[in-house]
């Protein structure tokens, strides 16, 4: 990093550090670019919270478990440097809901839930069903025959993939159907009993959510091979 | 021998798949029951259940199985599932052998394939056998005939 001329402050995270704090902190100290060093959950992990700082990201990705940085065109390892020094700035969306935001994905573990997308029309299932939500994360499933699918989703719109449960699987193993996919900008999830709720790594109960687009919230260095 | 040994940078390439799809469409699967005004900007696939109304400017595609109890409006449409409800498609609607549609038909070019099932009108447009003045005649025909109906009905009672 100092052959490209980047040097600066070193702060590590613990689990429970407030990234939105520490990066307000140092923003009032001069700082002009935070450079996020991990893999996707790190990067989740930072802009969940500090996606209302109003500064410039960087990511350099190290490490296992780096989808997102494909998805921006960042390559793990020493590439990531020179395409930190290019300075290639883009607006990126972030996703929104029930007063948090997250960046990667939004994960509703099998449910009975109801899905209404943009207050227009509203999905259903006769038995429970798995939400996938994807911002910057690609999908990825694999099908009854074994084949493996990979969705990237694409900056503008968020992409919702429902999964019902067809039957039960060995030791009650879920077999899922191929995914239902809905790009959307608005959607409310309901159910009568409370649902995992999965976003960036964090979990939580909730019986009602809103999810929704949050346009151009964080500004961030990209690859030229980004993915949208 | 006494050279510095630099590493190569190591470019991970993402994980290869046998697929990818990024031009997301809108995906309706096999148990999946949507109800509402769907609307799609971009291609719609719909191999379940859709009842409302269902509408793109691009490709709809009714799979073998699906069922849409909806007026369907779509610039292109291949159609091999059931649909009650009239279809509107702008340029090409495509039959296979296991389509079945109970309701009207418009468009501009249509294909049906042996075995396909249908019960409606179907109305296709740049017929040019009809002269403008034919067709004047028709519509005056008709709004007489309207009229006369008019005519016939009781006066309502006070």
């Amino acid at each position: 990093m100092t052959d490209f001329g980047i040097a600066g402050k070193i702060i590590r995270l613990q689990n429970f550090s407030d990234s939105r704090a520490i990066i307000e902190e140092e923003i009032k100290r001069g700082a002009t670019t935070i450079v996020i060093v991990g893999n996707d959950e790190t990067f989740g992990h930072v802009l969940s919270r500090a996606a209302t700082c109003e500064i410039l990201f960087g990511f350099l990705p190290v490490g296992d478990d780096n989808t997102i940085a494909g998805v921006l065109g960042i390559p793990v390892g020493v590439g990531a440097c020179d395409i930190l020094s290019h300075r290639r700035k883009v607006r990126l969306d972030v996703g929104w809901f029930n007063n948090r935001y997250f960046v990667s994905r939004l994960h509703i573990l099998p449910s009975s839930i109801t899905v209404e997308y943009d207050e227009k029309f509203q999905a259903t299932a006769k038995d429970r069903m798995e939400l996938v939500v994807c911002n910057l994360q690609p999908f990825e499933w694999e099908s009854v025959g074994k084949d493996r699918y990979t969705i990237h989703p694409q900056d503008g719109k968020l992409e919702a993939f429902l999964r019902p449960i067809t039957r039960q699987g060995w030791f009650r193993r879920p077999i899922f159907e191929e995914p239902s996919i809905f790009p959307f900008e608005e959607m409310v999830v309901s159910a009568r009993s409370p649902f995992v709720v999965e976003a960036d790594g964090k979990e939580s109960k909730e019986t009602k959510i809103k999810i929704k687009l949050a346009r151009k919230k964080i500004e961030m260095i990209v690859g030229k091979e980004r993915r949208f | 021998m006494f050279q510095k040994h630099h590493p190569q940078p190591v470019f991970t390439e993402p994980v290869q798949s046998n697929h990818t799809a990024d031009d997301v469409e809108t995906v309706v699967g096999p148990s999946v029951k949507v109800e509402g005004d769907f609307a799609s900007e971009g291609n719609i696939v719909v191999k379940g259940t859709v009842t409302g109304s269902v509408k793109t400017s691009r490709m709809l595609t009714v799979e073998n199985g699906a069922k849409i109890f909806a007026n369907v409006r779509a610039e292109n449409s291949v159609v091999a599932g059931g649909i009650k409800g009239n279809v509107k498609v702008s340029e090409r609607l495509e039959l296979s052998e296991t389509a079945q549609i109970y309701g009207d038909i418009e468009c501009k070019v249509l294909s049906v394939a042996p075995g396909a099932l249908l019960y409606g009108k179907i109305m296709m447009k740049g017929i040019s056998l009809v002269d403008e003045s034919e067709k004047k005649e028709d519509k005056k025909r008709f709004l007489g005939k309207i009229k006369t109906e008019e005519e016939m009905m009781p006066p309502p009672v006070i």
